[in-house]
């Protein structure tokens, strides 16, 4: 060092550099993996969709949005059909999953705070969320599809509201939690009944978090397969207006047409694929975004 | 708008004129809460019951012996859960070698080292891959990854320890395709790398600053920031988030069914095609009957036992990490 | 020892009416949490009609507890029970068959921190006249315009009552709730802290504002703030450690409290 060097300064009491070389190469390992699966990561998200745009934009054309799913072997066709299915089962499941899960959340965080209940419903619901889907598929050809003797809509519909559920009690819990307490007793200051200060106080509070929930819940069930295998199945022409019979959608399509052997198959395959890609992303993204702006206010 | 009227007089009895607002909207109100919380319950129950009166048949034919036969053959009627059994466990172990390291050096990065301005698009970019749809991986695998897998891994590793005693079987490809158990394994890291790494993230994150300051504050590098202070403190819950991903892995179906190469039998080579429950299930339950039926549904009880004592294990660990 | 205390009440401001009629009588008051922990221990006090009663002493004492059985608001929580009586205007309010929303809407209250709620400001007023009387619009303007003139609210908002409440200065936010509050004709209003989150200007219009709704309401008033007690009301109770140490007109209990523990309090000493 050259403290000395300068008569004015105090000469140090140690050297510099003591930090063993061996603790700055562990440190420097540590923020260079570290950093890598940061990259990686984001590389993966990348690959995934230059895949999608390069294979699936060839086959974005009218037709796409216009025509059924063809049958095997023969030309052209689109993939109208599975769209419709898709959205008309989503929505069925989101119509169901939206009142069941506000409620169920409603229940845990302002009724059963205290309640044993209570904690094991959200003990179980946080499992729920995790379950494999492809099981939820199993339980409702059990429930459904096998006693009535027939694949259908409501089959698929009720399997997305399965998995839908759970997630939007917990964001529902989760943002009830973070209204103040204040604001319900003020509430019940002003003698309101505890079903009007949760309607018309702590729900509205909540609004953003919640609406949130609901969004991701729809992310989540959008591009679902293995509940659908069992409970819509697909097929390859418009379907019945009573949801029927087989129900095309886009993700049991994406996974038969993918591995099919016709050329025209598979690009409608890459096609479904970037379609319901953006769809969710878009939905992911704009979830959150509700939700910063929600925050902020 | 407010019409002006000025000096309303008080009413002098507001008893009179006050009317109550209904209870039973109350209670009818309360009572439909509970009963949805309650349908939670019912329909967990609802799952296990289904599947385990599905699979009854199977057990009672088999019994014991069905989990340790590798034997599933249509034409014979003979079924053994062994070979679906070992894909599981084996893809999922391996998605969490690959994907912890991973998902702690992404936690890491996001807590420690990223600048301020990158760290809501960084995390983000993370959050957006657990948001992917699970065929989309599959596609992904399969056509992108797996190639790729075969050509720069597979073959030279191959050709490496050809011969060689146990490496020589468990890294040998019989047909380098780029599927088999291994790319299963690595296509669930990356499906599970996106949920450990948020959870450790807010883990890691809820350590108080203080803590992380004084450690800094006695001249601790990063590292030893992490390994000997944010690591301990966050080790049950960081274990918790792991055990989250195994479960996420262990009953992950679509992507599994494109990359695992789906074989009915056992080999010894991470390289080779196998079979997990949840991708028997997937491809062979829309054309099964009979007691192929019941096994699968057999398979599927199976599965839910494992991943539910994962997840309960995990949830205990985590207790109300954040939404998964 | 003297017994001049540090604070004195502003003359002529509290003309305590010892005749005035009792509003609520607590009688052989205990309150209990859920941890079994005693919050208030055999009170005895009177509330007199259309007079200011300050509840003082230090943090813990009680004074809030006391004041959250008014309205049984402590009921929201499971666990907490108050036993004993309380009678506002002679009937017991801890009765069970009392209906608790009726209670509340007799007995109104304002909290610490302000509360408005997620909705219009003129809707924060409304939200309380609707749950109990069903009005035509006119009316219902009316009863809004009332209030708000009332909490010293109306010149700064009337353009504004569509806005959000939430978007009110913290002022403002707090005159909003007493408007909310008085917009329900209430007999009691009860007040928590309600200037502890305030700053000094604010603090002084909300003190103003009490002093002028004391000429329609039985008030009764928690507050840290010993000039605050000692500035606004007619009567001040001293709680410690969950016992009713000593009540009385606040003039007396300011200039020459009978208990050396008040003397203590009000000088600084403790608390």
């Amino acid at each position: 060092m050259t403290a000395s060097s300068t008569p004015a300064t105090v000469p140090a009491m140690q050297a510099w550099g003591r930090v063993r070389s061996g603790r700055r190469s562990a440190d420097r390992a540590l923020k260079v993996l570290a950093t890598a699966a940061t990259v990686l990561g984001a590389v993966v998200l990348g690959s995934i969709l230059l895949m999608l745009i390069v294979e699936g934009v060839r086959g974005l054309t009218p037709a796409l949005f216009t025509e059924p799913t063809p049958g095997p072997g023969s030309e052209g066709g689109g993939i109208a059909n599975a769209i419709l299915g898709s959205l008309v089962m989503t929505a069925i499941g989101i119509v169901i999953a939206t009142p069941v899960g506000v409620m169920a959340g409603t229940y845990l965080a302002e009724y059963g705070r205290t309640s044993k209940l209570a904690a094991l419903i959200r003990f179980l619901n946080d499992i729920l969320l995790s379950a494999p889907s492809i099981l939820i598929g199993l339980f409702v050809y059990t429930l459904m599809v096998r006693p009535m003797g027939s694949y259908s809509g409501w089959a698929g519909g009720v399997a997305l509201a399965i998995i839908a559920t759970p997630v939007i009690v917990r964001t529902t819990e989760d943002m009830l939690r973070l209204v103040p307490g204040a604001l319900r007793e003020a509430g019940a200051a002003l003698g309101a009944p505890a079903s009007v200060v949760i309607r018309q106080v702590t729900w509205r509070a909540a609004q953003t978090g919640m609406v949130t929930g609901v969004l991701l819940a729809l992310a989540r069930i959008a591009g679902e397969t293995a509940p659908l295998l069992f409970t819509a199945l697909n097929n390859n022409s418009w379907f019945s207006p009573n949801l029927m019979g087989g129900v095309p959608n886009l993700p049991v399509m994406i996974y038969q047409f993918a591995l099919s052997p016709y050329d025209n198959w598979r690009q409608l395959a890459w096609a479904g694929a970037l379609l319901i890609t953006a769809a969710i992303l878009a939905l992911s993204i704009v979830a959150r975004v509700v939700l910063r702006g929600g925050k902020s206010r | 708008m407010v019409a002006l009227t000025e000096n309303v007089a008080l009413a002098t009895s507001p008893a009179a004129t006050r009317r109550a607002p209904s209870r039973l909207g109350d209670r009818i109100f309360r009572a439909a809460a509970l009963g949805s919380a309650l349908l939670v319950l019912v329909v967990l129950a609802g799952i296990l019951a289904a599947i385990a009166y599905g699979g009854w048949p199977a057990f009672q034919t088999f019994g014991p012996g069905f989990l340790t036969s590798s034997a599933w053959n249509v034409g014979r009627e003979e079924y053994g859960a062994l070979v679906a059994i070992i894909g599981t466990l084996v893809s999922a172990v391996l998605a969490l070698v690959i994907g912890v390291p991973i998902s702690l050096g992404i936690a890491i990065y996001l807590t420690q080292l990223c600048p301020g301005w990158a760290r809501r698009p960084v995390a983000m970019t993370i959050e957006l891959l657990a948001a992917v749809p699970s065929i989309i991986y599959g596609m992904w695998g399969l056509f992108v990854f797996a190639p790729l897998f075969a050509r720069f891994v597979q073959v030279p590793v191959s050709n490496l320890v050809e011969g060689m005693p146990i490496v020589g079987t468990l890294l040998y490809a019989q047909v380098p395709s780029g599927v088999g158990v291994l790319t299963a394994g690595i296509i669930l890291a990356i499906m599970i790398v996106p949920f450990v790494a948020s959870i450790t993230r807010d883990m890691l994150d809820q350590i108080p600053t203080v803590l992380r300051e004084s450690a800094y504050g006695i001249g601790c590098t990063t590292w030893e920031v992490v390994r000997h202070v944010l690591v301990p403190q966050a080790s049950v819950s960081i274990i918790g988030a792991i055990m989250l991903g195994l479960g996420r892995a262990l009953g992950e179906t679509m992507a599994v069914t494109f990359v695992i190469g789906n074989a009915n039998r056992l080999s010894a080579s991470i390289f080779d095609p196998g079979s997990t429950i949840a991708s028997r299930i997937a491809n062979e339950f829309n054309e099964a009957d009979g007691m192929q039926l019941n096994a699968l549904m057999a398979l599927g009880c199976i599965l839910f036992v494992i991943t539910f004592i994962v997840l309960i294990v995990a949830r205990l660990l985590v207790r109300r990490a954040k939404v998964a | 020892m003297s017994a001049t205390a540090t604070v004195a009440p502003t003359p002529g401001a509290s003309r305590a009416d010892e005749t005035a009629p009792v509003r609520i009588a607590v009688k052989n008051l205990n309150f209990f949490y859920d941890n079994g922990f005693q919050g208030l221990k055999n009170i005895n006090l009177n509330f007199h009609d259309r007079q200011v009663t300050a509840l003082i002493g230090p943090s813990g004492c009680g004074k809030s507890t006391l004041l959250r059985t008014f309205n049984r608001i402590y009921s929201v929580y499971p666990g907490q029970r108050a036993e004993g009586e309380i009678l506002l205007d002679g009937r017991n309010i801890l009765d069970p068959s009392i209906d608790l929303n009726e209670l509340r809407a007799r007995v109104g209250m304002v909290f610490q921190k302000p509360t408005p709620f997620p909705m219009s400001i003129y809707d924060n007023v409304a939200f309380g006249i609707r749950l109990y009387e069903r009005l035509g619009k006119a009316d219902l303007d009316a009863r809004v315009e009332e209030a708000l003139r009332k909490s010293a609210l109306w010149d700064e908002v009337k353009d504004k009552l569509r806005q959000s409440g939430m978007g009110l200065s913290g002022g403002q936010q707090q005159r909003l709730c007493i408007a909310r509050t008085v917009a329900q004709r209430p007999e009691v209003i009860l007040f928590d802290e309600p200037t502890s989150a305030l700053d000094p200007i604010s603090t002084g219009r909300i003190e103003e504002l009490i002093e002028q709704l004391r000429s329609e309401f039985t008030i009764a008033i928690v507050t840290h703030n010993m000039q605050q007690a000692a500035r606004i009301s007619q009567f001040t109770a001293f709680m410690y450690l969950g016992e009713l140490i000593e009540f009385g007109q606040t003039t007396r209990m300011f200039m020459n409290p009978a208990k050396q523990q008040t003397q203590d309090y009000i000088t600084g000493r403790f608390g």
